[in-house]
């Protein structure tokens, strides 16, 4: 992308004024999207980008310019603005930096890049798609496909001398199905996608998901609405992990845990969770939608394990996180894009399988909500209080799945949910998503296998129609 | 400094304009340059401090009645070239749509006031001083404010030219600033936050101090919230949390979801859909609203349009090709986030009208029930269905005047059934960002907890 001479200059003009430390990311991103609606390919997107983030340390402070003027002039620019701003008294004169490439580990093969199929191909499979839901009959009455893919390239350089190159490559199938009838509406959704190229289709098929994500939409035109109130609730491992990420993976990532804005704040090395959770941040499992060979500041992506049979073992870091506690960056540090700042982040969390029987978890549930597909989720980290999306729920009596709910939403608080998980299955299901967080998106994975939770508030609109599925607190 | 970038920008736009009249292609330009600069401090000190510059293209073609779009960052001669033939070349793969056009020009723009010059005058050392003022006043609320998760100040300059094969010339520059805090108080062992957010057009409104004061005062006040009890129970909504259901209302009124049968209120124009006292409007032209620009993102000029009269469907958002589709003129709404994307119906200033009632008046004769300060996982909302269920905190009404604190319980219904039972509506018109709500009073709402 560029010589390391040219980066060597704009990393001493950055650290001219003083400051700890410099760091240059560019990243260079070609994109395109298909997107399918009624019946017809409405949308492709094709785009091309680059950028480049500079960021000067000095003392606490952090000044981060970015530009899309990659010039020489429009760096050293860029470079000297962040300096300003990271200006200190003291600034001593330093040596001249010099970059070296450090050992690495593998880079991933990709066998069929973004930019090497053809429209035609990515439009056939999104037809495909279309066209599987709207076989299901007539209560389907919208369809949204899309295909979305990337290919960034990425090259970060520091004033530590360090230099990095990775090539990320993302493949994402979306579906949307619409069902009505007689006045309801329903929705169903899937989605599915890694770090690889067009590959990525020898493991999913964006078919199967449409017919997924249409059966449930018809499915839950028959639902009732959701019970309200207290009571067991059993997640599949179909449902991914969403839970696991809202409950305790943002309270684990260490910018939070430092400015005091996370329960597990102060809790390294207590129980936390019940001694069946083990919980773990793991960005090396291949071809998952937030595997990273290298995180946004050049450390390689690593496993590390944050909860080990209940007890609290690490939080998740980033370098200037790790600098604080002195410890070192467990490869967390992610950014967006070139317009943002790198700050811990989760990558694939998972809840690691136990030995229960995913079934015998269920015939042993009296009475709750059985959860087979989550949405989205929101965490408020200083309390723990949490929030998911069901959008697939069943009532569980006497063990037995008795019937198709909709409409619920459970909230709960991240330790006390941990405290109360009494069984842990042994299958192990993902889901994938964009995290929010500072207002930046990334990619990531969530896993968990079969868990019962003993008590979860599960909120919905039933409560006058069913008085019978009110479950009372102890 | 913008005039030659405005002469920059054109003269790239009209490069592109001329490839597209020598082959017949009926191509449109979007032009942006964008810088920001956002001031986060901790403890009266400068933690981060970002300033950013951006610039982009967004090429829009048709041609046989087939779209094409591509972008790029990148404004060589060579990129320029290479992005008009993705363009046109996605046009072979696109379905074909009589209903595709450009607007046509010229048109004549709303003279508004969305520049303020005194924000690109102001230091970033004086900016810098109005994040610590709205932290300190957060931290000198009360004791019990321990923590300061963040507080900064923001703004956004732009500049904006659009240019089609079809007359249409627009350019302008805007700009906007904002300050917040989140603010954490602490005691027993209890932790809670609260925030307040403030977005100006201009500098000069900024009032630090009243962003600072609030944060603090909306975490001391959710210290010890319990669960409550669960049933069916009257409700009164912040302006906040007002302003977060509009986001699924604006889809709802959204020309495109309508015609694509993704609105629930389809087939329902002229019919009463709400509340009498419920009216809800988008203002592109709003005096000092975040949301006003002289045109929108295909350059057409931006109106007032009503949406909601006294509980009557009145309108729909439209952009160009939503309009012709419905055989209608565009309301100015076809928006787009960046140079990125194409543009699509969007929102501008997009408000529930005010009405009379103060807070004390609409909350006067509620002997029991829930005052609504905050919503968690509205995103998880449907549009579509409707359906909402949503974690919520916020206060007890108990006997007209808020005693305890709330948290950890849901609140759920359908979002036709909720405007249907609004009750009331505030005097207390508040914008965050470009949505604006007074307090709104709910008959019922479906409250989950113990």
């Amino acid at each position: 992308m560029l010589d390391r001479m040219l980066l060597a200059d704009i990393l001493d003009e950055a650290l001219k004024k003083g400051g700890d430390f410099a760091e240059i990311y560019i990243e260079e991103k070609v994109s395109t999207s298909v997107y399918c609606e009624e019946d017809r390919i409405e949308k492709i997107n094709s785009g091309r980008e680059r950028g480049a983030g500079i960021r000067v340390l000095a003392g606490g402070r952090t000044s981060y310019v970015y530009t899309n003027d990659l010039s020489r002039e429009g760096l050293l620019k860029a470079a000297r603005v962040a300096g300003h701003a990271a200006r200190s008294q003291q600034a001593e004169t330093r040596s001249p930096i010099s970059l070296h490439s450090k050992p690495a580990p593998e880079p991933v093969h990709y066998f069929r890049l973004p930019e090497e199929v053809l429209f035609d191909e990515k439009i056939a499979h999104v037809l495909a798609a279309n066209q599987a839901a709207r076989d299901l009959g007539p209560d389907i009455k919208q369809v949204t496909v899309a295909v979305g893919d990337n290919h960034k390239s990425v090259l970060i350089a520091n004033s530590d001398g360090e230099i990095v190159e990775d090539d990320r490559v993302r493949v994402r199938f979306l579906v949307n199905v619409v069902a009505e009838r007689n006045g309801v509406i329903q929705t169903g959704y899937e989605s599915a996608g890694g770090v690889a190229g067009w590959e990525l289709l020898e493991q999913i098929s964006p078919v199967d998901m449409a017919r997924k994500a249409g059966e449930l939409a018809i499915k839950m035109l028959d639902a009732r609405p959701a019970p309200v109130g207290r009571m067991p609730v059993v997640m599949s491992s179909e449902a991914g992990g969403t839970m696991v990420h809202e409950a305790c993976g943002h309270g684990l990532e260490a910018d939070l845990v430092q400015k005091g804005l996370s329960v597990y704040r102060n809790k390294l090395g207590e129980q936390v969770a019940a001694p069946l959770v083990t919980v773990i941040d793991d960005a090396t499992i291949p071809g998952k939608f937030g595997y990273l060979r290298f995180d946004d500041e050049g450390t390689p992506g690593q496993r590390t394990v944050l909860i080990d049979q209940g007890r609290l073992v690490g939080y998740m870091y980033d370098r200037l996180t790790a600098k604080k506690d002195q410890v070192k960056s467990t490869g967390n540090g992610r950014r967006e894009s070139y317009q943002h700042k790198p700050i811990p982040r989760m990558t694939n969390t998972l809840i690691a399988p136990g030995e229960d029987d995913p079934e015998e978890i269920i015939r042993s549930t009296s009475r709750g909500l059985l959860v087979k597909k989550m949405g989205g989720g929101q965490v408020n980290t200083t309390n723990g209080d949490f929030v998911f999306e069901v959008q697939e729920g069943y009532l569980i009596e006497n063990g037995e799945i008795v019937a198709p709910v909709r409409g619920a939403t459970l909230t709960g608080n991240g330790p006390e949910v941990l405290a109360s998980i009494d069984r842990v299955g042994r299958d192990l299901g993902y889901a994938i998503g964009t995290c929010g967080k500072d207002g930046q998106g990334v990619p990531v994975a969530d896993a968990q296998p079969t868990i019962r939770i003993k008590e979860l508030t599960v909120g919905g609109t039933s409560h006058d129609s069913h008085p019978a599925y009110r479950i009372r607190r102890k | 400094m913008s005039r030659p970038l405005q002469e920059r920008l054109t003269h790239i736009g009209e490069m592109l304009l001329d490839k597209a009249h020598h082959g017949g292609i009926d191509a449109e330009v979007f032009l942006l340059h964008n810088r920001e600069l956002s001031i986060e401090v901790v403890e009266g000190q400068v933690d981060t401090l970002k300033e950013a510059e951006e610039i982009g293209l967004g090429l829009r073609v048709i041609k046989g009645n087939r779209l094409g779009f591509a972008f790029t960052s990148d404004l060589s001669p060579k990129a320029l070239e290479e992005v008009w033939d993705a363009a046109v070349s996605i046009c072979h793969y696109t379905a074909p749509d009589q209903y595709l056009s450009l607007p046509a020009g010229p048109a004549e723009y709303p003279s508004l006031e969305v520049y303020d010059p005194v924000i690109s005058q102001t230091s970033i050392e004086e900016k810098i001083e109005l994040a610590r003022q709205a932290e300190k006043a957060s931290r000198q609320y009360d004791p019990r404010i321990t923590v300061i998760e963040r507080a900064g100040y923001e703004d956004s300059e732009f500049h904006s030219l659009i240019l089609n094969t079809r007359g249409i010339r627009a350019y302008a520059k805007g700009n906007y600033c904002g300050t917040y805090v989140f603010a954490v108080a602490e005691e027993d062992a209890d932790a809670q936050t609260g925030f307040s957010i403030s977005i100006k057009q201009k500098l000069a409104d900024l009032d630090p101090l009243a962003v600072g004061t609030e944060a603090a005062h909306n975490a001391v006040r959710c210290l010890h919230a319990r669960r409550a009890p669960s049933g069916k129970v009257p409700c009164i909504m912040e302006p906040y949390v007002a302003t977060r259901f509009l986001g699924i209302i604006a889809q709802m009124v959204d020309a495109e979801a309508v015609q694509k049968g993704k609105s629930l209120f389809k087939g329902r124009m002229g019919h009463k859909v709400g509340a009498e006292c419920l009216s809800l409007t988008d203002d592109g032209t709003y005096p000092g609203g975040v949301g006003s620009f002289p045109f929108d993102s295909e350059g057409v000029p931006c109106q007032r349009t009503e949406l909601i009269q006294n509980g009557h469907l009145v309108g729909f958002l439209y952009d160009t090709y939503t309009a012709n589709r419905d055989r209608t003129r565009s309301t100015g709404n076809g928006q787009r986030s960046s140079f990125r994307g194409l543009p699509s119906v969007g929102s501008t200033n997009f408000m529930i009208e005010p009405g009379v009632l103060s807070l004390n008046q609409l909350m006067d004769d509620i002997t029991y029930g829930f005052y609504i300060t905050e919503v968690m996982g509205m995103h998880t909302a449907n549009p579509i269905s409707g359906e909402f269920s949503v974690g919520a905190a916020g206060l007890l009404i108990e006997k007209g005047q808020l005693t305890k604190p709330v948290r950890g319980v849901t609140i759920a219904g359908n979002i036709v059934e909720l405007l249907e039972q609004v009750e009331a509506v505030g005097s207390d018109l508040r914008f965050f960002g470009s949505r604006g709500a007074p307090s709104l009073r709910i008959r019922y709402l479906s409250l989950s907890g113990d």
